[in-house]
């Protein structure tokens, strides 16, 4: 039997409420697709997508609508059966707003896509797949990653001789409160994963193996190492408990914990010999290599204390956030944010009409009450200067010295204080009894040197 | 509909505290010391403290309207330096003195800066400070706590020698000169825990000061670093002083236990606002406090140092923490 208990960690961190009790005992839903959905072009890290259909022209699931034109890129797949209404600019919970294909569903046709876990069992064998037509089916099926950055899995997965793969580590912690859509796809969707995870080490050439779960989800920790015990084919996948603490799902965080190795500041993973994936990404490999499905649904968590349903539902890419809120009871009077992604790190947005993307797993609705514990009515406060975010901070950098450079214009003094090795996990801002929204004002200060630097002549 | 909902930068949920409740915090870390000062000191602790408390915030609310920022009072702040300032002040001092220091410790050691979190000096330390260098005479009269009553016999035989008037510092200091014999210091101890020695009106008491200050750390309101940084640091300058002369120091433990070591430990060095921000730099400054402390006890002229330790370290707060620059993890030290 495994031991549940995790004992590898990184230092810093934080322990906000769990709140995962809403829908971790909630089976992943079929949801009915409504009137139109909206698929935006740029829904990964890297080039944004071409659209290659045109407007009024009929589209059907699972369709090319957007062609990938860089090596850093994926292509994006229409979700439904309908007709192309327009390409337009969409509001985009990350970017602001940016171009969509607006597509109106056709009543007619049946749009109920149903996942396949059942075509996955412990008698899978990768070796019957050749690793170049592994990453073709992967870069085809528009594949990125699903855990939030969106990078391209192909890419990550390409070999390099320069930089060979040492191991490539699972990341099942989904360290968000609320958040249980990977928890679910664990352990309802556990042989697909599997098959997933033996793919993308085929692909790789990298046959080492770690599936990081958080000591919380122990119903995911046990069946996922039943799983692998019973599949042949799994000798060098290890499941490894981690513990519980916030963001241990981060990249870096994770290779910590796991692997003991630093990621350098400003690089990647590989550069030590390192892939992550996340579990759904693993789920969609597997689907895109053996059924040769794009990537169009994805499973994610509509959480909340004031939903009269909520839940884990198979969604289609571009899905307006509004149809599935209204799915699951409609917006509570009490409700006061609507978050695309998680409480700590997820998008805060006014305008509902935002689509669901391959990379947001969840709406997280919050009360009033929820979030006036600090950030709602309640004033900033000068900085006392308590030290608190020092010591949470998981990058190892100091927010309040960086916010407050950023504060004042002093970009220069943010950068020599690394503000470039912020990692953007909203711990320090948690943590301030000051109610200082130290990660925001860093998150700006970036932006305002990225800006600068575009600026500069060359 | 949508006008409520509100857009903001993550995280959307924080803990539950802030300022005033770690404030606060320390406010009901100090009541053991303040429940032993009404018992020793009786009525003149009230009064002392409530003169200061009283002070500190009418000032804070006084230089916010001057300054014509909003009130600021509800964080507490003023109230906490209004105790620790009472709590480091003779007993026998009059009321308008205890005021006058609560005032200058406000208006000049924090509000002139700019208000809570822009100070460099502890404002409590600096309103002692202030009455120090004004009122010597009344800033160096020990009365003795009000259950040793020389009329009476010895409470425990550690008070036959009868120390009325002196504080163990003081007859550390006689010991160092060769006017007295350190040994009758060290027999102070279980009188220094519980508090029966002269000495400041809330720092008398080792064992109560201990008991708030394992609250603090318990309830993390502060980090362990800065006390066990001053309180390592000031034992090992006070041990070597031993070990090689015992003859004229007293014992370590002695040393921690009395004067104001455990309150500044605990309660002064631990001011947020005035002590380095990373966790190396706290080890610097709490050692730093301890060696200061001691030095200033051991070779200076004062019995007692904490005052001029701590507000010595404020000055260097701002040099630690450009010295202890943070490393980001993965990544290289700026040249």
């Amino acid at each position: 039997m495994i031991e549940i208990k995790g004992t590898m960690s990184f230092a810093g961190g934080v322990h906000p409420q769990e709140n995962k009790r809403f829908t971790e005992q909630r089976p992943i839903e079929l949801f009915t697709v409504g009137k139109q959905v909206a698929i935006l072009l740029g829904q990964h890290i890297g080039a944004i997508c071409k659209p290659v259909v045109a407007k009024k022209e009929a589209v059907t699931a699972g369709q090319v609508i957007g062609r990938a034109e860089a090596f850093v890129s994926a292509p994006v797949h229409s979700s439904v059966n309908g007709v192309v209404k327009d390409i337009t600019l969409q509001s985009h919970p990350v970017l602001g707003r940016a171009m969509a294909v607006i597509i109106e569903t056709d009543a007619a046709a049946d749009n109920v896509k149903r996942p396949c876990p059942q075509r996955f069992g412990a008698d899978f064998d990768a070796s019957a797949w050749d690793p170049v037509r592994i990453r073709e089916a992967i870069q085809e099926a528009g594949v990125v990653g699903m855990g939030g950055a969106g990078f391209p899995t192909r890419v990550k997965l390409e070999p390099n001789p320069q930089m060979p793969k040492d191991v490539i580590i699972i990341n099942g912690c989904e360290c968000e409160p609320f958040i249980t859509c990977d928890y679910r796809v664990m352990t309802e969707w556990t042989h697909q994963v599997l098959a997933g995870v033996q793919l993308a080490a085929r692909a790789a050439e990298c046959s080492n193996v770690k599936i990081a779960i958080e000591d919380n989800k122990p119903e995911a920790i046990k069946i996922m190492h039943k799983a692998v015990r019973e599949c042949r084919e799994a000798k060098n996948i290890e499941v490894v408990p981690v513990r519980t603490k916030y963001p241990q799902g981060g990249e870096r965080q994770l290779i910590k914990a796991v692997w003991k190795k630093d990621v350098p500041v400003g690089g990647i993973p590989p550069m030590i010999g390192v892939v992550v994936l996340n579990v759904a990404t693993c789920a969609a490999i597997a689907e895109a290599v053996v059924c040769g499905n794009p990537l169009t649904h994805r499973v994610a968590t509509v959480s909340g204390s004031s939903i009269a349903r909520p839940g884990n539902y198979y969604v289609p890419i571009g899905t307006p956030v509004a149809d599935l809120i209204d799915y699951c009871g409609g917006l509570d009077e009490k409700i006061a944010k609507v978050i695309l992604g998680g409480p700590m790190m997820g998008f805060a947005i006014a305008d509902l009409s935002t689509p669901i993307t391959k990379t947001g797993g969840a709406v997280t609705l919050l009360t009033k009450e929820e979030i006036t514990r600090a950030k709602y009515d309640r004033r900033e406060t000068p900085c006392i200067r308590c030290g608190r975010c020092l010591q949470v901070c998981p990058a190892g950098i100091n927010p309040t010295r960086i916010a407050h450079a950023v504060k004042h214009g002093m970009l220069d003094v943010a950068d020599q204080y690394h503000m470039n090795a912020c990692i953007e996990c909203g711990c320090c801002s948690y943590i301030c009894p000051a109610n200082i929204e130290l990660t925001g004002y860093i998150k700006t200060g970036k932006i305002l040197v990225a800006r600068a630097k575009k600026r500069m002549p060359q | 509909m949508l006008d409520r909902i509100t857009v903001s930068p993550a995280p959307h949920i924080s803990k539950a505290h802030s300022t005033r409740s770690i404030m606060l915090d320390v406010i009901i870390a100090l009541v053991p010391a303040m429940v032993m000062a009404v018992v020793y000191f009786r009525m003149q602790a009230v009064m002392i403290t409530a003169a200061c408390v009283i002070a500190c915030v009418a000032t804070e609310w006084v230089c916010n309207v001057i300054r014509r920022k909003g009130q600021s009072i509800d964080d507490l702040s003023a109230v906490v330096t209004g105790v620790i300032l009472a709590f480091s002040l003779p007993p026998a001092v009059p009321v308008w003195l205890a005021a006058l220091g609560g005032v200058f410790a406000i208006a000049i050691g924090k509000m002139v800066f700019g208000g809570l979190g822009s100070n460099t000096f502890n404002p409590a330390m600096v309103g002692r400070a202030f009455l120090t260098a004004s009122f010597g005479m009344l800033m160096t009269t020990w009365t003795v706590p009000a259950t040793i009553d020389p009329a009476m016999p010895a409470i425990s035989p550690a008070n036959t020698e009868a120390i009325t008037q002196a504080t163990p510092l003081g007859w550390s200091k006689d010991a160092i000169k060769g006017k007295a014999d350190p040994q009758i210091a060290n027999r102070q101890l279980s009188a220094a825990a519980t508090g029966q020695v002269g000495g400041c009106l809330g720092e008398t008491s080792a064992l109560a000061l201990i008991v708030g200050g394992v609250y603090l750390l318990v309830k993390r309101t502060i980090s362990f670093h800065i006390p066990a940084a001053v309180l390592i640091s000031a034992a090992v300058f006070a041990g070597l002083g031993f070990m090689f002369k015992p003859e004229a120091y007293m014992s370590p433990v002695m040393h921690l236990a009395s004067g104001s070591l455990l309150f500044c430990a605990f309660f002064i060095a631990t001011d947020p606002v005035t002590a380095p921000l990373p966790a190396k730099g706290m080890w610097l400054f709490g050692a730093g406090v301890g060696a200061l402390v001691m030095l200033i006890r051991m070779v200076g002229e004062y019995p007692e140092g904490v005052m001029f330790a701590i507000l010595l370290m404020n000055a260097a707060t701002p040099l630690i923490d450009r010295f202890c620059k943070l490393v980001p993890i993965g990544g290289k030290a700026n040249a």
